[in-house]
């Protein structure tokens, strides 16, 4: 029979706000300081524990911020920096033998199960539950911590959800581990506030709507009639209580990646056409590295270092389908570049995700007029998916010679 | 008209100042340079909401190329592109 999971959550508490500090982070220690929103959004992002005291919360909009601490310091953020040192994380759990699944910047899981008797020496059968510490299971965090190499947190309990929570309450010298099963770890969760459920992003409304009715505690959500807890708030509302009970689903973990990218250092800083060249050289020599194999490229990652300490931008650009055609893929990359908020220093871009080899084999001549129609249909079905039923419409000429022009044509939704 | 569908090159409220012959002289705040053209239309007199419109193509200063209309039922002045 199989034993019942031990996940471990390893959480790195304010990696993003650590990482955009950078050398200021001694002298930021003591003053009220926060990441400055990113571009395009009017939010803080995580905040010094100085700021904390004022009430300041990361996700607050940046004027309630300034309102409640006018002498905030803001920090640039710096996405790359947190990205680059989250993914050395993972990369270091991945070399002791854990199969990872990475969650947000600063939050991952994996099954020690499979760890216990390659880092303990020993079965790990019982012996964990009885001093978790001192055993297998010891050695294993041990052996994390070492492997992260960074004051990092650790929860370990019987599901993801139970871990976080346990890892949420946890220090960074003392772990705190819930043993046993599903009875144990709903016991554990049921004195915790709804406020935890935040950690998964599609219950993130959730908690408000709990507190309103009166739910304050998961013991309280999961004591409620499954009918009633459905009925109420639908399938969000069960996958709440299941996790409140003690339940989840299992870990997914991640394929460990291979790291291809490609950078180029500019001499001053440049935006506008020459950037746009530089994609262009960079899209080529992505292209060109052995380690793709002739794969196409299904996502891509473009990142680059703003100017005069405006710290780092990224963007995610995921392929409408997998491309190897570097004309192509400067077609969907160039239009990112117009997001950036300032001039760049450096760009850099790297492969995100892998295709097939090959990708879309095309036709050598003219492609036939079905395929055509076939991919103009799959365009727009991708489009209205995105901006709704209208997001595709066609000029339909209704009375052409109409002496009035209003009367000559109409936008209709497009059909085909 | 089914739901989902859209006019194009509806009419737009615009302000023109009219000269002498209901000619335009500012369209917009903009000086109207030239005439182009001129040109009547009347049309569904047959019913109850019949059409009376006079079409001016003109350029302003600017250089803009401006299609205005005089709806002389209602006296108002539109914007056709």
């Amino acid at each position: 029979m199989q034993s019942p999971s031990l996940v471990i959550c390893v959480t790195a508490p304010r990696l993003a706000f650590t990482v955009a500090a950078g050398r200021r982070r001694e002298e930021l220690i003591g003053v009220p300081a926060a990441l400055a929103p990113e571009p395009g959004k009017q939010v803080i992002g995580e905040v010094s524990a100085a700021a904390e005291t004022f009430g300041i919360v990361a996700g607050m909009r940046l004027g309630e911020a300034l309102a409640r601490c006018p002498e905030l310091t803001l920090v640039p953020p710096d996405p790359v920096g947190v990205g680059e040192r989250w993914e050395g994380m993972l990369v270091g759990l991945e070399s002791i033998g854990a199969a990872v699944e990475p969650g947000p910047p600063g939050t991952a899981c994996f099954d020690a199960r499979g760890l216990l008797r390659l880092h303990g020496g020993g079965s790990g059968t019982g012996a964990w539950q009885r001093d978790a510490l001192r055993g297998p299971l010891g050695a294993v965090l041990a052996a994390a911590r070492r492997a992260v190499g960074a004051p990092v947190k650790f929860g370990v309990a019987p599901t993801r959800f139970g871990a976080v929570a346990a890892a949420s309450l946890s220090r960074v010298r003392r772990p705190l581990v819930v043993t046993g099963g599903q009875a144990e770890c709903r016991r554990f969760l049921a004195p915790l506030g709804v406020d935890l459920l935040r950690s998964r992003h599609e219950l993130a409304a959730l908690p408000d709507t709990f507190a309103r009715l009166g739910i304050a505690t998961l013991g309280e959500l999961a004591a409620l009639e499954t009918g009633a807890v459905s009925d109420r708030f639908g399938s969000l509302g069960i996958l709440a209580q299941r996790l409140a009970r003690g339940l989840d689903l299992p870990l997914r973990p991640r394929t460990p990646g291979e790291l291809v990218r490609e950078t180029l250092e500019l001499p001053e800083a440049v935006d506008g056409l020459q950037l746009e060249r530089v994609l262009g050289v960079l899209v080529d020599r992505l292209l060109a590295r052995r380690e793709r194999r002739g794969r196409s490229l299904r996502a891509v990652i473009l990142s680059a270092c703003l100017v005069e300490g405006g710290g780092t931008w990224n963007q995610q650009v995921t392929f409408r389908e997998a491309l190897a055609d570097p004309a192509r893929m400067r077609l969907a990359l160039t239009p990112r570049l117009g997001l950036l908020p300032a001039p760049a220093t450096s760009l850099t871009l790297a492969v995100e995700r892998f295709g097939p080899a090959g990708g879309d084999q095309r036709a050598l001549l003219d492609d036939p007029a079905e395929v055509r129609a076939g991919r103009l249909g799959e365009a727009v079905r991708q489009v209205r998916t995105v901006a709704g039923p209208e997001g595709a419409l066609r000029i339909l000429a209704v009375d052409p010679d109409s002496r009035l022009p209003e009367r000559r044509s109409v936008l209709t939704p497009f059909e085909g | 008209m089914t739901p989902g569908q859209k006019r194009l090159g509806v009419p737009r409220r615009v302000r023109v100042q009219a000269g002498a012959g209901g000619q335009p002289v500012r369209v917009d705040d903009r000086e109207v340079d030239c005439v182009r053209e001129s040109w009547l239309i009347e049309d569904r007199w047959w019913t109850e909401t019949p059409l009376r419109r006079r079409y001016w193509e003109v350029v302003t200063v600017c250089g803009r190329n401006e299609v205005v209309f005089h709806d002389l039922r209602t006296g108002r002045w539109w914007r056709q592109r």
